[in-house]
């Protein structure tokens, strides 16, 4: 799901931005509501974020968001139109134009912050570990010489090769190809986004979540085109204003939980009002 | 099992959307190579007239869009031409106009191949038995010009369906896109979900392709004599 | 006969290929139910003739008069002209897309909008008399090159020509096939047919024709009845060209050796 082959830290960029002053000449704002829709670049195939279900609605973390926004910004949820974007073109369609605004599990990063215009986070992602249930690994102290599964090129895979080189790594292309090593017990534990193993483990019950938290905390947050302070603005007040009904939880709870089920803490995933913790 | 994994196609509107993205794939395939097949057959016909400059320009073109890979085409077309000029196109024209882009070069170089393989005493032989003009185009040029380029026009209808998937690239949801979205969904309960969604989208391409690439079997026997 | 009209009368007939001169003012007459016949070197002009006379090529002065009309005026409804002119041609020029009987039907029925079942009636005797009827559902591809040329003739003569025109048609068959195609041709003579013959089989055009032109670089050089031409030709030109066609014996013992 999140395929992250992108290089992660913590981004001072976002400070930046907050203190971008606010181009007041764009009329972003009165252009969508003129238009009478917003449009947002949403994924298509990556449950729970952004996903078409069997009826073909959008649903999701990142969709249900969209729609809040869409009824606060427009008066009506539905005045939405959804752009169907792939995890490499979420850059490409706001420097094109074609999307107001990318929900899209997007994750900050300086490189990318350079491209977009990012708004205050909604969610939060960090390494994650799973192993089995009866073997659990609850400490990167003990993978020490034992297999570790990761995906070749993301987040896991860097941050073990330079952090803890005593691991041997075992890597893989596929997202499947690795959960499935893990289920042969290939290895000890798989490591990945943590979003994702909350998901998978809820579906494979005799594996658990030993380390829920590893590595860089990064942020998920919106995006829009560089320069669109008006409608960035409008957004980062809009986050703020939705943390205090805490609107996010509700967010979790309505999206993310039935996939992620109880075992989850909602705070290790859901970032309220725009702070990061 | 095998009813469960079946399952994933009697869930919701999943078998309704495949065909809807099979209805997007044959639109967009259906409207280029109509486009491709008139414009091809202008590009095709300046490439067999005596004007250097025309046959130049005809040439370049054909040489330019063949070699020039489809997603850089559509990369462009879609996102480029928006970024650098504000000319923000939709993404389903986008897809149109590049498949028409590249269907009218590969068009254009069957209608030249037919045209020039035409012997030029068929017009004189006509003319010899006192046809007019539009009579021998219509009873002897276009009906054997025709039967050279149908085999290379079916070639390439089947040829656009299934580069379509490429449009996935500008965000259209076609149908394997629409298959994706199913096994995501569908894959986190049922494994089996992306190998029989998978299976079904190559059905559906071989029952597309299948019988045009057999139709233009039988018209190629029936021409034979 | 000299007082009646002539189906063809051609009078000072010049064209020219860009600048280079190909018929320097010919002249000549086809009387009705007479056959000509056209010979002389390759490059003379006598397939640029033919191809003038049913206006597959311009002229640039002179006339033709078909049944004396003029057809070289410039408002000439050619599509309406040819139909009163057959032609047969040195390539095999049949439809490959039509059966036999769907070539020889196409200009009866679409340029000269007659009854089909008058047509194919007429077709298919013209098809016995060259011995084909039999070959009439066959494709052009699944036919010997002398039967080829009988299709086209009988293309031809379906239409009911005032004339026909013949531009080498066996030049390029097999020598085994040029003898049914010329036997047709002699058939078409002894029933009266107005022919104008471009040929090189010379044992032939003495055999058919009323009358031999000679034609050389552009110009009718002799005309003169067959027998007269080919044994006491007048011009050089003439005796020229007729000796490429005979050939001193080489075997020593049986011909003496009278010449050095």
């Amino acid at each position: 799901m999140l395929k992250a082959k992108i290089f992660r830290v913590l981004v001072p960029a976002l400070a930046l931005m907050f203190l971008a002053a606010p181009a007041l000449a764009a009329g972003e704002l009165a252009k969508i509501k003129e238009a009478g829709k917003i449009r947002i670049g949403v994924f298509s195939d990556k449950p729970p974020f952004g996903y078409v279900d069997e009826n073909g609605d959008h649903r999701g973390y990142d969709v249900y968001l969209a729609r809040r926004l869409a009824q606060d910004l427009l008066g009506d949820e539905n005045k939405i139109e959804f752009v169907l974007v792939e995890a490499a073109s979420r850059m490409e369609v706001l420097e094109s134009n074609k999307v107001d605004l990318i929900l899209a599990n997007f994750t900050v990063t300086p490189e990318r912050a350079q491209r977009v215009d990012f708004a205050k986070p909604y969610m939060k992602v960090a390494l994650g570990v799973v192993s089995p249930a009866n073997a659990p690994v609850t400490d990167v102290a003990q993978l020490r010489g034992q297999k570790l599964i990761v995906n070749k090129g993301t987040t896991a895979d860097i941050y073990f090769a330079e952090k803890h080189p005593e691991v041997n790594l075992l890597k893989y292309d596929q997202n499947t190809e690795a959960f499935n090593a893990l289920r042969d017990g290939r290895g000890a534990a798989l490591a990945h986004d943590n979003t994702l193993i909350f998901a998978w483990i809820n579906e494979n019950p005799g594996f658990v979540s030993g380390i829920s938290f590893l590595g860089n905390l990064d942020s998920i947050a919106p995006a829009v085109k560089k320069g669109n302070t008006e409608l960035l603005d409008w957004l980062n007040e809009e986050i703020v204003r939705l943390g205090q009904e805490n609107f996010f939880h509700k967010n979790y709870d309505a999206t993310l939980k039935p996939i992620y089920g109880d075992t989850v803490d909602p705070e290790t995933v859901v970032v309220e009002g725009g702070v990061l913790e | 099992m095998l009813d469960s994994a079946l399952n994933v196609f009697r869930q919701g509107r999943n078998l309704a959307r495949l065909m809807e993205g099979l209805w997007v794939t044959l639109e967009i395939s259906a409207v280029s190579v109509l486009l491709s097949m008139l414009l091809g057959i202008v590009v095709g016909l300046l490439m067999t007239t005596r004007k250097p400059l025309w046959r130049a320009a005809a040439r370049l073109y054909l040489e330019l869009v063949r070699f020039v890979p489809i997603l850089v085409l559509l990369y462009i077309f879609y996102y480029t031409l928006s970024r650098n000029w504000g000319i923000n196109l939709e993404a389903k024209i986008v897809a149109v106009l590049v498949f028409t882009l590249w269907g009218t070069a590969e068009m254009a170089d069957l209608v030249r191949g037919a045209a020039t393989s035409l012997p030029a005493h068929q017009r004189e032989s006509g003319r010899a038995i006192g046809l007019t003009e539009s009579q021998i185009n219509r009873y002897v040029i276009i009906p054997q010009a025709v039967r050279r380029l149908i085999p290379g026009v079916i070639n390439l209808t089947t040829r656009m369906i299934k580069t379509t998937p490429f449009v996935f690239f500008i965000n259209v949801p076609e149908l394997t896109k629409v298959g994706q979205q199913i096994v995501e969904v569908a894959g986190m309960k049922n494994y089996m979900a992306s190998f029989w969604v998978y299976a079904f989208i190559f059905f559906i391409y071989f029952a597309v392709c299948y019988p045009i690439s057999r139709f233009s079997g039988f018209l190629e026997k029936k021409w034979e004599n | 006969m000299s007082t009646a009209q002539p189906v063809l009368r051609i009078r000072d007939l010049h064209k020219k290929y860009d600048r280079l001169e190909v018929l320097h003012g010919i002249s000549l007459d086809v009387p009705r139910g007479r056959v000509l016949v056209v010979i002389g070197p390759s490059g003379c002009g006598k397939s640029t003739l033919l191809r003038c006379i049913n206006g597959l090529e311009a002229i640039e002065s002179g006339d033709i008069e078909l049944n004396g009309e003029s057809i070289s005026s410039g408002k000439t409804r050619w599509n309406l002209v040819r139909q009163k002119i057959g032609m047969v041609f040195q390539s095999y020029d049949l439809f490959p897309h039509m059966t036999v009987m769907g070539n020889i039907l196409l200009g009866p029925l679409k340029a000269q909008g007659r009854d089909r079942r008058e047509v194919t009636r007429e077709a298919e005797q013209l098809l016995d008399r060259v011995g084909l009827l039999d070959r009439k559902d066959s494709y052009p591809r699944q036919l010997s090159g002398g039967q080829k040329q009988r299709v086209a003739i009988v293309r031809a003569l379906c239409m009911n020509p005032e004339i026909m025109l013949f531009d080498e048609v066996t030049a390029s068959l097999d020598p085994e096939m040029v003898r049914e195609v010329l036997d047709v041709m002699l058939g078409l003579a002894e029933r009266g047919m107005t022919m104008l013959i471009v040929t090189h089989e010379m044992a032939f055009a003495r055999a058919v024709a009323d009358k031999i032109i000679f034609m050389d670089q552009g110009v009718i050089v002799e005309s003169a009845p067959p027998n007269v031409f080919f044994e006491n030709p007048v011009s050089d030109r003439a005796r020229r060209f007729l000796n490429i066609f005979q050939f001193d014996g080489v075997k020593k013992e049986e011909q003496p050796h009278v010449e050095s």
